[in-house]
């Protein structure tokens, strides 16, 4: 299946594009920006769940020596924002929500003297009664979190194709069970952070840390009440994003309405606590029901689900999340009859959003697992469940996605072949057991209106070099690098004659951005549009200084020439100048651009929602000590097929990041709450996987290609994390017969469940 | 109060004024203006804020400047040489020990702490030291091969490439830094 072994940069070991700066400490990330006059923003966040707000006295704070600007809701146009559903306000008008909810902000020269005013700023609070469970919000009579949300649902979805009443009547294995998910924090490194400049003309120059540049430019204009153009949004090195940087908190608008108040540049950098209660939204915790009828050969007949997805007080990213967690796991396989019911419902908790996966990790987790049930009543190789019922190319999802490549099947040989799966299964040995589980993921989604495409633009420069202009950004994972590899191919040009621009509103065209595991296939493709459009140029000025026919020329490692006649070469830094520097003279710049074939699902959710797909599928070898609970992974073996790899370096590294994320997941992530209130908001009660606790791994890559992508390649940078949670417990439930059905998997569980067993 | 302070860092002499309180986090980023010291977590678990004082690591965030006095400090900005990456540096590039490399300027001085007193360190060893650098991006499998490539010498000298060797880049837009 693999194309390309012809291609000289695509595919090769590429150290990162930013690598020496990021080695150095060169790299410059939000919080390392200065501004001359530069003020420093803290906000005050609400202590309350639930609570009305009757008064606010900032006097006080205002009288603090060194602060330059306190505002409150009174400071703002009072409108409300929101991805999806406008409903949460920069900061709040009325009411408060959750815990950590921005109440009130302070500009001062430093950031000791912002810290002192908040507490100085006095807000009386009446205390509401609040909802803390979705099911319970859902009940009539639940303290009502928002006025036009009756039982506090933000949406619903009721979804059924073909007839599944006949499908479980026809089934000849039916099992069913509830799963939950947990609220999982990025964590990144880095913190959400802002530094933002108002100009008296009216416009904001925004330095932000996000992951989706225009998504932000969009949102912080709808919040501030101005055009889009009125604020220039700025990437700055990007310290993690994982989803939590997409630009559904209040970070940056505060920082702007701080500035146009203070007419200063004001710095706005989350604490780690900050970070917790109102920065990245965590992952949407869900509780699933779900029912499988199988066929006496391992074949899936039915499936159906109910969800019921904890929103937090305000929707952001969850609709979509929530969307996904019901419909998208039914294209990995070959379903015909499933029905999916969820309800996205608000609680009086942090609002949750978009993690790395966006509601896959938490449909696998159940889904999966019913797989491994039905197999087990079955009597049949987990594995080869797997195999039967895998999607292959052509297939058409019940709700109409429509898969182009798709090497799931390699993906389960390879896991087969790498696990050594047969001897270990025929040679069980006692507490040691194997599991696995599949998924499936985009490559970009339709979803924010009717375009899911990118674009770019490349200029080449009077020396040669090629700079590409594009929007997407680099959050960090190595987008940058393949941008640059895909325009070297196609340019004919070495590497290191390419460059990419930091991604900037005012300077790049419009991209959507890093989410859906979209940069590399639709913004890859836009790049390589751009290139091949400039390399036109290359070869029309080319083939009147070579007096030959374009046709007739060929670009490589960064000279043109006539086939055949390679000594009479001309470099492309050349022709750029022979086009540039002459009557009438133009530079090579080109603009590109790539919109994915893909359509915005109808009301019913039915439409062929992504331009491509990518497959995955994973497994573990775990033992179990059965006197602590304890679950040590043995061995992890991870397969993807993500197209063509542009960069193995970058790949390999999107898996490993990604297992790390998805062990994380499922055995120790989580934060205490009570009555919405994190007990502890910091790095050592939310505790992050450490090298130590990382297990052998081994990966590997299908030999695939897609069509539609760029040089053949698809997304990968979700896939690893999405079915990681349930291949655990499948393992466990192999090695020691329980089955853990809330995450994450503690110790504590296991033990319970071992106990319970032996009754 | 502030004070008077002088801070042997990266070699260099800095003489800066502040407060008794003031963390060496912040005196490094802040009042010296190298920011290539990272603040991730603030109470001492992440390790982002990694240095070398006195030949030990610490942890800035937790460490006050005025008790750094007289001893040397390395942070990143202290590695390379002359334009020449350290081979820990250039390891982290060759073999990927990054990805958005937030933690990276603390990865880096954590192992080359160690490599330091331990030039020879066991798999095991590297893993447990290592264990106080948190990353998010990577899974640490590309750290640890890293490591290991300096400590099993699969660095060569003549790849310490300097600035202008570097293959593509990104270019930056007008962007300010730290102005002290």
């Amino acid at each position: 299946m693999a194309k390309g072994e012809n291609y000289s940069v695509v595919g090769q070991r590429v150290t990162r594009v930013e690598g020496y700066d990021k080695v150095t400490g060169e790299a410059r990330y939000v919080a390392d920006l200065h501004l001359p006059g530069m003020l420093f923003g803290k906000i005050l966040r609400s202590p309350f769940p639930h609570a009305r707000i009757l008064n606010i006295d900032t006097s006080k704070a205002e009288k603090v020596r060194g602060v330059k600007a306190v505002v409150t809701a009174e400071d703002t146009i009072k409108r409300q924002w929101g991805a999806f559903f406008a409903d949460q306000y920069p900061l709040s008008v009325g009411k408060v929500r959750y815990v950590g909810e921005e109440v009130a902000a302070v500009a001062a020269i430093d950031p000791d003297t912002a810290e002192d005013a908040l507490h100085l700023i006095e807000v009386d609070y009446e205390e509401l009664p609040a909802v803390f469970d979705a099911e319970q919000a859902m009940q009539e009579g639940a303290p009502l979190i928002h006025d036009n949300k009756p039982r506090n649902i933000a949406m619903t979805i009721d979804v059924e194709r073909g007839d599944i009443q006949r499908a479980f009547a026809d089934s000849d294995v039916i099992v069913e069970d509830t799963f939950e998910s947990i609220p999982q924090w990025h964590c990144a490194i880095e913190t959400i952070g802002s530094v933002a400049e108002y100009a008296p003309s009216g416009k904001y120059t925004i330095y932000m840390n996000t992951q989706t540049l225009f998504m932000a430019r969009y949102r912080v204009a709808a919040a501030l009440g101005v055009r889009e153009t009125d604020v220039r949004v700025i990437q700055s090195a990007v310290g993690g994003g994982f989803g939590g940087k997409s630009c559904d908190d209040n970070n940056a608008i505060v920082a702007a309405i701080l500035a146009r108040k203070t007419r200063k540049p004001v710095k706005v950098i989350n604490t780690r606590e900050d970070e917790f209660l109102a920065g990245s939204r965590p992952r949407v915790n869900m509780k699933i029901w779900v029912r499988m009828g199988f066929k006496k050969d391992g074949r899936i007949r039915a499936k159906q689900l109910r969800i019921i997805a904890d929103n937090g007080a305000y929707s952001g990213k969850a609709p979509a999340i929530t969307g996904v967690a019901a419909l998208r796991h039914d294209t990995c396989y070959k379903y015909s009859d499933v029905k999916t019911q969820a309800y996205l419902v608000y609680t009086n908790k942090i609002p949750t959003g978009a993690f790395r996966g966006f509601g896959n990790p938490s449909a696998e987790w159940a889904v999966e697992q019913a797989i491994d049930m039905g197999a087990n009543e079955l009597g049949i190789d987990p594995l080869q469940i797997a195999r039967m019922n895998a999607a292959g190319p052509g297939y058409v999802s019940p709700h109409g996605n429509r898969v182009t490549s798709c090497e799931l099947g390699q993906c389960i040989d390879m896991v087969e072949k790498m696990m050594d799966w047969k001897t270990k299964r025929a040679g069980k040995k006692p507490d040691t057991g194997l599991g696995l589980a599949c998924t499936v993921h985009v490559s970009g989604k339709r979803h924010f209106g009717d375009y899911d495409g990118g674009s770019a633009t490349i200029k080449i420069n009077e020396d040669g070099k090629a700079l590409i202009l594009c929007g997407e950004g680099e959050v960090g994972q190595g987008a940058a690098t393949a941008m640059c590899q895909i325009a070297a191919e196609e340019l004919g040009v070495p590497i290191g004659d390419v460059e990419i621009s930091q991604a900037d509103t005012d300077l790049t065209t419009f991209c959507l951005g890093a989410f859906g595991s979209r940069v590399t296939y639709v913004g890859g493709n836009a790049v390589r549009d751009a290139a091949a459009k400039a390399k036109q140029q290359i070869l029309e000025t080319a083939s009147e200084m070579l007096e030959a026919r374009p046709d007739d020329l060929v670009v490589e490692h960064g000279k043109v020439y006539v086939k055949g006649a390679e000594a009479k070469a001309v470099s492309v830094a050349d022709v750029a100048r022979a086009r540039l520097f002459r009557r009438g003279g133009a530079p090579v710049v080109a603009s590109g651009s790539f919109d994915a074939d893909s359509v915005l699902q109808d009301e019913t959710r039915y439409g062929n929602e992504s331009g491509a797909y990518n497959f995955g599928c994973q497994a573990a070898e775990v033992e179990v000590d059965t006197e602590t609970g304890q679950v040590k992974v043995l061995k992890y073996v991870a397969t993807s097929d993500c197209g063509t790899v542009i960069n193995p370096i970058g790949a390999e590294g999107q898996v490993e990041g990604s297992l790390a994320q998805g062990l994380g997941y499922a055995l120790i992530e989580g934060l205490r709450m009570e009555e919405g209130r994190p007990i502890n908001p910091n790095f050592s009660d939310y505790r992050l996987p450490s090298m130590r606790d990382m297990p052998d791994l081994e990966h590997a890559f299908a030999a695939s290609y897609e069509p539609t992508g760029p040089f053949g390649a698809k997304g990968l940078g979700e896939l690893g994390m999405d079915p990681t949670a349930a291949v655990i417990s499948n393992a466990i439930f192999d090695a020691v017969g329980v089955r853990i059905k809330t995450l994450p998997i503690t110790p504590e569980k296991v033990l319970k469940a071992l106990r319970e067993r032996e009754k | 109060m502030k004070r008077h302070q002088a801070l042997n860092v990266n070699g260099e002499e800095y003489d800066i004024e502040i407060e008794p309180n003031r963390l060496l986090l912040h005196a490094l980023r802040d009042d010296i203006g190298l920011t290539g010291t990272k603040e991730g977590c603030s109470i001492g678990v992440c390790g982002a804020c990694s240095v070398i004082v006195g030949g030990r690591l610490v942890s800035s965030c937790l460490t006050l400047a005025v008790a750094c006095q007289g001893k040397e400090i390395t942070t990143i900005e202290g590695l390379a040489k002359d334009g020449k990456l350290h081979p820990l540096q250039q390891a982290f590039l060759e073999y990927g020990g990054f990805q958005c490399g937030i933690c990276t300027p603390g990865q880096i001085i954590a192992a080359k702490a160690l490599l330091d007193s331990n030039p020879h360190p066991t798999e095991e060893e590297i893993k447990e030291w290592m264990s106080g650098n948190l990353c998010r991006c990577t899974g640490y499998y590309k750290i640890f091969e890293s490591i290991m490539a300096v400590v099993q010498n699969k660095v060569r000298a003549e790849d310490l490439t300097a600035r202008e060797r570097r293959e593509a880049r990104i270019q930056s837009l007008g962007v300010y830094k730290s102005s002290s």
